[in-house]
């Protein structure tokens, strides 16, 4: 009876041990399913595709393309630099991503939000933007321009 | 019925201990600001399951879907509800804490009652952005755009935690399904387990105003004549406020419908300007003071440091006093708080460009009437606290004028185009009859009247 009630004790903590063991089992099985749900897919990891033709694209002036994406349709400023090369840049502004305008009065890109203004390669000249406008991959294949994620 | 449950359940022995505290007699009606919350909690439920019978979650066909809604007086009707009633919620919610924050009721014994109803808050606010969006249309768009940016100045993290918002690098139809899920299971469900707790705690410790009667009572007073029954007596009162409330939802969702804007536009393609529901204005505005590099302080910094003052406030809070006047400090310093966030919101609110109205050319125009208010809609984003011009008041937009010589003045040359780069740089000019009513007003000699 007295060895009994000496056991009861661990008896009752290895109950309890494996009612909360096997409660976390349950727990962990399907928060670990919510990681592969909640993870976005790869950034930047959009395959090249054809947004126009050489001739579309006059040096020193940028121009907006826009192409099919995720529900929504994608775009960004496509620059013929002349001798400089190509260049594509992102249009979200660096400071809180609204949509910047190019200017071409200025040759600048202006956010209306808050007052950011870029250069035409993207550079911050004033405002509040912390980094320049994202640079796009770009290609140009024999008379086909074309682009791809975000290289920086 | 009664003593059929009370055989079984012992119900009445769970409804005394929940409902018999004795209530004093002269109770205050901001003591039921949480009742009224959850009345409309309530009624976002509702309205928000209507939605949810017609409404596309996808981004082909949710603009539409919102659309055809619109399109019965009903449906318009009911969306007018829902989107009436989570302003109702936050501002009800927010008065809610301030009068607990006021009496002291998140004292010992309360704390974790308040903790709940810290969660209550950041779980309506988390619906009130996740809902913004589900229309599609261009307003919910690039609030949410702008919104989600802000936790990439999370230091280390931050971008990929903008991925995870988004489902993507920018907002698109994945983000619409992951807002439509966070909004309609995630966040209901979150409010849901911490409102059981929170309904629980008042419940079984009676509101904070019945605890000297409760005292009184244990040391064996007899409070009968100073209370009343909290059945149905007081409930009669609650049912009341809730009442009023209720009437003033129904009237403004029925007097101003919500309406619908242009579809999500992803390129922008007309320009859109984007700005925060209301009740983020403050935060929009207090952005606007930070200079750049300490733009990340504002955005992450304050709102952490206001989640931990939210959160630990009862153990922060020393004072053991409940009265508001023995709490000069904890009173004042939450009195500077509010009236700073309500002067922002208010200053937020009236610094965005919206649609004047189109009075036509005035003659002999007035500075504060007709020129001021073209100034606040269309140009004192950039031309405000940054830029190295501002019109945000008198003093500083006479600098760029020649009184009485509108050809002379640079803020009409950059206006009217003559001088590139036209102005409103990058956007649609000023309206011929703007810019004329500007002309008329510097050619008056740009008074001051």
């Amino acid at each position: 009876m007295t060895e009994d009630q000496n056991n009861n004790m661990p008896r009752r903590k290895f109950l309890k041990l494996g009612v909360g063991s096997i409660g976390a089992v349950f727990g962990l099985t399907y928060v670990s399913l919510l990681g592969d749900f909640l993870m976005p897919p790869e950034a930047n990891a959009q395959t090249l595709q054809e947004v126009g033709k050489v001739a579309d694209f006059k040096v020193g002036e940028p121009k907006f393309v826009s192409y099919k994406g995720s529900g929504v349709e994608e775009g960004l400023y496509v620059i013929n630099q002349g001798s400089e090369g190509w260049l594509a840049l992102d249009f979200h502004c660096t400071h809180l991503q609204c949509a910047v305008n190019w200017v071409p009065a200025t040759q600048q890109f202006i956010c209306p939000c808050h007052g950011g203004v870029y250069d035409i390669k993207g550079n911050v000249l004033d405002g509040p933007p912390p980094k320049p406008l994202p640079r796009r991959v770009i290609k140009v294949e024999d008379n086909s321009v074309q682009v791809g994620g975000i290289t920086a | 019925m009664m003593k059929w449950l009370d055989e079984r359940l012992h119900v009445s022995k769970l409804m005394d201990s929940l409902f018999d505290h004795p209530v004093p007699k002269n109770s205050n009606l901001l003591d039921y600001l949480g009742f009224a919350t959850l009345f409309v909690f309530i009624n976002q439920a509702l309205t928000g399951i209507l939605l949810a019978t017609v409404y596309k979650p996808s981004a082909a066909e949710a603009y539409a879907s919102i659309k055809a809604i619109q399109g019965s007086v009903t449906g318009e009707y009911v969306r007018s509800l829902h989107s009436w009633g989570a302003n109702f919620m936050v501002v009800l919610i927010v008065l809610h804490l301030l009068r607990v924050f006021y009496e002291g009721s998140y004292k010992k014994p309360r704390e974790l009652t308040w903790v709940m109803g810290g969660v209550l808050l950041i779980g309506t606010i988390g619906l009130a952005f996740t809902g913004y969006l589900l229309p599609w249309d261009q307003v919910g768009y690039w609030a949410t755009t702008v919104g989600t940016a802000m936790a990439a100045y999370v230091p280390g993290i931050g971008n990929f935690l903008l991925r995870v918002m988004r489902d993507g690098v920018q907002v698109s139809g994945a983000t619409l399904t992951r807002f439509y899920s966070m909004h309609m299971l995630v966040l209901p469900v979150i409010i849901l387990l911490a409102f059981l707790p929170h309904i629980f705690f008042v419940l079984r410790q009676g509101m904070a105003v019945t605890d000297k009667l409760t005292q009184a009572k244990e040391r064996g007073e007899d409070v009968e004549s100073k209370s009343i029954p909290f059945w149905p007596n007081v409930a009669l009162w609650m049912i009341l406020v809730v009442l009023v409330i209720a009437i003033a939802l129904w009237a403004l969702a029925g007097l101003y419908p919500v309406g619908l804007g242009d579809p999500a536009d992803a390129l922008n393609k007309n320009k859109f300007i984007p700005e925060p529901a209301w009740y983020f204005f403050g935060i929009y505005q207090m952005l606007k003071y930070f200079p750049g590099n300490l733009d990340a302080l504002a955005m992450i910094g304050l709102p952490l440091i206001a989640m931990i003052v939210l959160f630990g406030l009862p153990w922060f809070d020393h004072n053991p006093n409940k009265s508001p006047r023995k709490r000069p400090v904890a009173l004042s310093v939450a009195g500077i708080l509010v009236v700073g966030m309500v002067f922002l919101t208010y200053q937020g609110m009236s610094s965005v460009p919206k649609a004047i109205a189109t009075t036509g050319v005035v003659d002999h125009p007035s500075y504060a009437k007709n020129i001021d208010p073209i100034f606040q809609s269309k140009c004192v984003t950039c031309h405000g606290k940054s830029g190295n011009y501002s019109v945000q008041n008198y003093d500083s937009t006479i600098k760029n004028v020649v009184p009485g010589n509108p050809a002379g003045s640079k803020l009409m040359t950059r206006i009217d185009g003559t001088q590139k780069p036209q102005m409103p740089m990058g956007l649609e000019p000023l309206s011929n009859d703007q810019i004329q009513t500007i002309k008329n007003w510097i050619q008056d000699g740009a008074k001051n009247n």
